[in-house]
């Protein structure tokens, strides 16, 4: 309890001045002459004390009368919402807006951003002329405190929803830490979100916790802008069977649909962009949601040119939340990889080519790999350049130019895959010109019979099989023989081992390309003439991991391994150039329409983007009409970002300390703790209309009393 | 005789003259009422002649009727008819009260003992007056001449209701005074202690005397009407009580009705013809009510 004006408590005296007129000047009664005086005389007594209450009662009254009124002229203020601040200093403010996109959930025509903008402003516009104000958002730059309110009304009013916000608890800590630098200031941060339950994880209330325990005298007031009964429909992202797709395999797209609050089947639409980048309607359907709210449509698209397509699925329902109604997608068609497989003799490639490009197999435009089968003895007249990858299977003893010219292949960007076989001599592989390519000496040959154990499935020239790794029962082709190498070079790294810890494939980078070693053979038939088998893996029973291990390798090798062609907003795009190819500038083409025109530094075999902020299709392009550089990616909203969970507000309060938080619902809520927080809720309503309640009493009491007798 | 005049005045007068006229058997029922005397004395006054019957005293025998007719004929004389009547007025301080009424109760009973003192002497009715205080302080002898109206007026008009009051007493005196059965009209607000005052009523009562109690009050001492802090004074005592009107007028006007009951119920056994009365009733309309009532009653 304070008072604004407490000197005026002083008039609490006055009071005495009804005493006083009570004691020396009480009032005379009418004075009646009345012989039926002994009628009266009977219940004279109880009457006498009921008068005397009335006049103890009057006096009672217009004491409290007096009191009240200087009570009520003092201002009384009340501290109700238990929040210590530093009375009179100045105020250093943090507003924390949560602009993630899940606030532009609409609601009363407004999104949740706009309303706690509005809010934030009123705000601002109460803020004494002396504060330090500072805004913090969800974007990844910090903030500090602004010039003046004006500036941060600014900053607020341009606040638009962030489609990678950083962690809300990551802001607030670092607007705790600013204010709490102003130790002479009354510390206070207003915190506008929807209580998402994706903001307030343990963790980061743990770590909001700590930095409220180093600084005591922060406050914060959460102001909740959320909406308790929310609905949306939401595209989780698109399931595309591969971003690569062979000229005429057909594109399937599965759409997984989520409502929540809502049972309403929405219609799914799939657009695709065509050459001028308009996008075309290509297909609808309609999701039947399941009692979870789960539905899943599925296109499917045949017939794509070569080149980089994309194209968007879109809900045609609206609902609140627009942002999650629309995801987008890139894929690349791209001709047959061209596989130039050298061999001692035909058989000795057999299976391998067989697994790449299957001659069963009559559609061709189905086969991934286009291979060129080719002997040592005639490979030195061979022009590489034309091939994406060269695979030497079962390598013997080979000429240093065919060497050279093979290292030369790799540096240019060129892969290598080098199947160690029988063939393979310690004497001559290691030798200057071939351990450019092998990652070290061969040491010898190791005959104890293993398997081969992929323990990470992380690396490019694996990860397809990622999806399979569990169910790929590799003991069931044995590897009796493989080489092992003395040391591994320095740049080498090896991809997978055997069960016994073995290397089994072992990458190098080689200039601009690489070369991929295995240290057993490929492509060992299953009852060699004179020798044992290697191993099993091509002639064990069912040998498909074989398959899709060979079209992994080799596809790695051509780099034609599944291209991530989709990311998140905010994630750091790269796009490898192809080996041959010498980009100086390109342009990026944003979703918006506008395009950007960056340069390459020379050498350079990557374009990176970091301006994903915007949801949406990107393209670059390079070598103008000719294309020599076309490549898309999209951009999609992380799935938990359309997640509306709200955590209890309760809940949140009780992990969070009591005397420092405090939750508004309204403007209202936030300006009265700005009130109470500056000079405590001012009483001066109640109390004036005590002393209208007692002065009414008063009135009545001394009218019923003083009434003139006729 | 401006004075009598101010107590009998020309509506008043008028108004019983009226009642005497036009309304005669009224009148007549009134005095019948009055003259209802148990007294069969010796008259000369010849009344009417029956025949005799079996149980008559033969000394009423008419001799010349038997002589003249040869029958038997009772001679009945008029019997007593001439009833005295006491004004009995009390000249207590309180009777001098009035809050806000055109007459004070003393004014009240004097206009109401005049009516009746006219209407008895019209009637040839001799009639008295007996005032009193704490003790009988004056009284006029009864007579039945045209004069007595004046010189009962004229007295009362000199008296001042001025000192304490004793009815008991008073009536008691007034008992022992009285020698014939007369009828006893009291006028009093009777505000002393009523057993003592019930007890002289039945002393009169049973001395033969009929009685007639005016019970005159004020019309604030029946109403209460005050308001608000009021400090009241007995005229009497000067006794001073201060009350708070409004909160204790239910339990005054309690405690006046249970009075005025008791009285009326003390007088009924007894045989008094009790008269409630305030100031602002019409004393003639009063007087005539009352009447009315004695006549239907007798």
């Amino acid at each position: 309890m304070g008072f604004l004006t407490p000197a005026l408590l002083g008039g609490v005296a006055l009071i005495a001045l009804p005493i006083i007129l009570h004691l020396i000047k009480r009032r005379q009664p009418k004075r009646i002459d009345f012989p039926a005086l002994q009628f009266v005389r009977r219940r004279q007594a109880a009457n006498r004390r009921r008068l005397n209450f009335r006049h103890l009662l009057l006096l009672a009254l217009r004491c409290a009368l007096i009191a009240s009124f200087a009570f009520a002229l003092a201002r009384p203020t009340i501290k109700g919402s238990g929040l210590r601040g530093k009375e009179g200093a100045p105020l250093a403010v943090a507003l924390v807006i949560d602009n993630s996109v899940r606030m532009q959930y609409a609601y009363k025509n407004n999104t949740r951003l706009q309303d706690a903008a509005e809010m934030a402003k009123g705000l601002l516009r109460q803020l004494p002329e002396d504060s330090e104000i500072a805004v913090f958002d969800l974007s990844r730059t910090g903030a500090g405190f602004v010039i003046d309110a004006g500036t941060a009304e600014a900053r607020v009013q341009n606040l638009a929803a962030e489609n990678n916000p950083r962690p809300l608890a990551d802001a607030l800590r670092e607007a705790i830490q600013l204010v709490a630098e102003r130790k002479d200031s009354r510390q206070e941060i207003f915190l506008f979100s929807d209580l998402n339950t994706d903001a307030f994880t343990e963790s980061a209330l743990a770590g909001i916790n700590e930095s409220l325990a180093n600084a005591p005298d922060v406050r914060i007031y959460l102001v909740d802008v959320g909406v308790e009964e929310f609905h949306n429909l939401t595209v989780q992202p698109l399931e595309l069977r591969s971003s690569s797709l062979r000229q005429g395999e057909p594109l399937r797209i599965e759409a997984p649909v989520q409502a929540v609050g809502t049972t309403e089947n929405p219609l799914v639409e799939l657009y695709l962009q065509d050459s001028k980048g308009e996008s075309i309607k290509r297909g609808q359907r309609v999701a039947e949601l399941d009692s979870d709210g789960l539905g899943r449509v599925v296109f499917e698209l045949a017939d794509l040119p070569l080149g980089s397509h994309q194209g968007e699925v879109r809900l045609t329902t609206a609902d609140p939340l627009q942002a999650d109604n629309t995801r987008y997608f890139s894929v690349e068609v791209r001709p047959a990889a061209q596989v130039l497989l050298l061999g001692v003799h035909d058989d000795e490639v057999l299976f391998l080519r067989e697994a790449l490009s299957p001659s069963l197999v009559t559609d061709r435009q189905w086969v991934r790999f286009d291979c060129v089968t080719e002997l040592y003895s005639k490979a030195a007249a061979l022009d590489l350049s034309g091939f994406d990858a060269v695979c030497l299977v079962n390598p013997p003893p080979l000429s240093d130019e065919l060497w050279q010219a093979i290292v030369d292949y790799a540096d240019r960007g060129g892969g290598v895959g080098i199947f160690l076989g029988h063939l393979a001599r310690a004497s001559d592989f290691n030798n200057i010109t071939p351990q450019k390519l092998l990652p070290g000496q061969l040491k010898r040959k190791s005959r104890l019979a293993t398997y081969l154990s992929p323990q990470r499935m992380d690396h490019p020239a694996l990860s397809g099989l990622r999806n399979f790794a569990a169910e790929i029962p590799w003991q069931v082709y044995p590897v009796f023989q493989h080489w092992e190498f003395a040391d591994l070079v320095g740049d080498a790294y090896v991809i997978a081992r055997y069960a016994n810890n073995d290397p089994a494939l072992i990458e190098r980078p080689m200039g601009r390309g690489r070369s991929l070693t295995m240290t057993t053979s490929v492509s060992d038939p299953l009852e060699p003439v004179g020798r044992d088998p290697w191993n099993l893996l091509p002639t064990g029973p069912e040998p498909w991991p074989f398959v899709a291990l060979s079209n992994q390798l080799v596809g790695y090798l051509a780099q034609r391994e599944n291209r991530l062609l989709e990311y998140l907003a905010g994630e750091t795009v790269t796009i490898q150039l192809p080996p041959q190819q010498r980009v100086s500038s390109f342009v990026l083409r944003q979703p918006d329409g506008q395009s950007l025109r960056r340069s390459l530094p020379p050498g350079e075999d990557n374009i990176r983007i970091s301006t994903t902020s915007e949801l949406g299709n990107y393209r670059v392009a390079s070598g103008g009409q000719s294309r020599q550089l076309d490549r898309g990616f999209s951009i999609n909203l992380a799935p938990e970002l359309s997640q509306l969970t709200r955590i209890a507000p309760d809940a949140l309060l009780a992990s969070l300390p009591e005397q420092q938080v405090k939750l508004a619902k309204s403007l209202g809520d936030v300006e009265r703790y700005v009130d109470i927080g500056r000079s405590g809720r001012s009483l001066f309503p109640w109390v004036i209309s005590l002393v209208a309640i007692v002065w009414g009493a008063e009135s009545l009491l001394a009218n019923r009393f003083y009434r003139e007798a006729p | 005789m401006a004075t009598v005049e101010k107590y009998l005045k020309p509506e008043v007068i008028r108004h019983i003259s009226r009642l005497d006229l036009r309304a005669q058997f009224i009148v007549k029922g009134f005095l019948q009422g009055l003259h209802a005397s148990p007294f069969h004395g010796f008259s000369v006054e010849f009344s009417e002649h029956r025949k005799y019957t079996h149980g008559d005293n033969p000394d009423d025998i008419d001799w010349l009727v038997y002589a003249k007719t040869d029958k038997y004929y009772i001679k009945k004389y008029e019997a007593e008819t001439n009833l005295t009547g006491y004004l009995v007025m009390d000249l207590s301080a309180s009777m001098a009260y009035t809050h806000d009424q055109e007459l004070t109760k003393f004014e009240y009973s004097i206009c109401l003992a005049a009516a009746l003192c006219y209407l008895m002497i019209h009637q040839n009715d001799p009639v008295g007056l007996i005032t009193f205080g704490e003790r009988i302080v004056d009284s006029l002898a009864p007579k039945s001449k045209r004069q007595q109206i004046g010189n009962i007026l004229s007295l009362l008009a000199k008296l001042k209701p001025r000192d304490k009051t004793d009815i008991g007493q008073s009536l008691n005196q007034v008992a022992a005074m009285l020698k014939h059965s007369s009828l006893v009209m009291i006028f009093s607000d009777l505000l002393t202690d009523p057993d003592q005052v019930i007890a002289a009523l039945r002393r009169l009562r049973h001395g033969g005397h009929d009685v007639i109690l005016f019970h005159v009050l004020d019309q604030a001492e029946i109403a209460f009407p005050f308001e608000g802090l009021v400090e009241l004074r007995d005229p009497e005592s000067q006794e001073v009580i201060e009350l708070d009107a409004d909160s204790y007028r239910s339990e005054y006007l309690e405690e006046i009705s249970s009075f005025r009951t008791m009285y009326e119920v003390e007088c009924r056994q007894s045989g008094i013809d009790y008269v409630p009365l305030d100031t602002s009733m019409q004393f003639d309309r009063a007087l005539t009510e009352y009447l009315i009532n004695r006549r239907n009653r007798g």
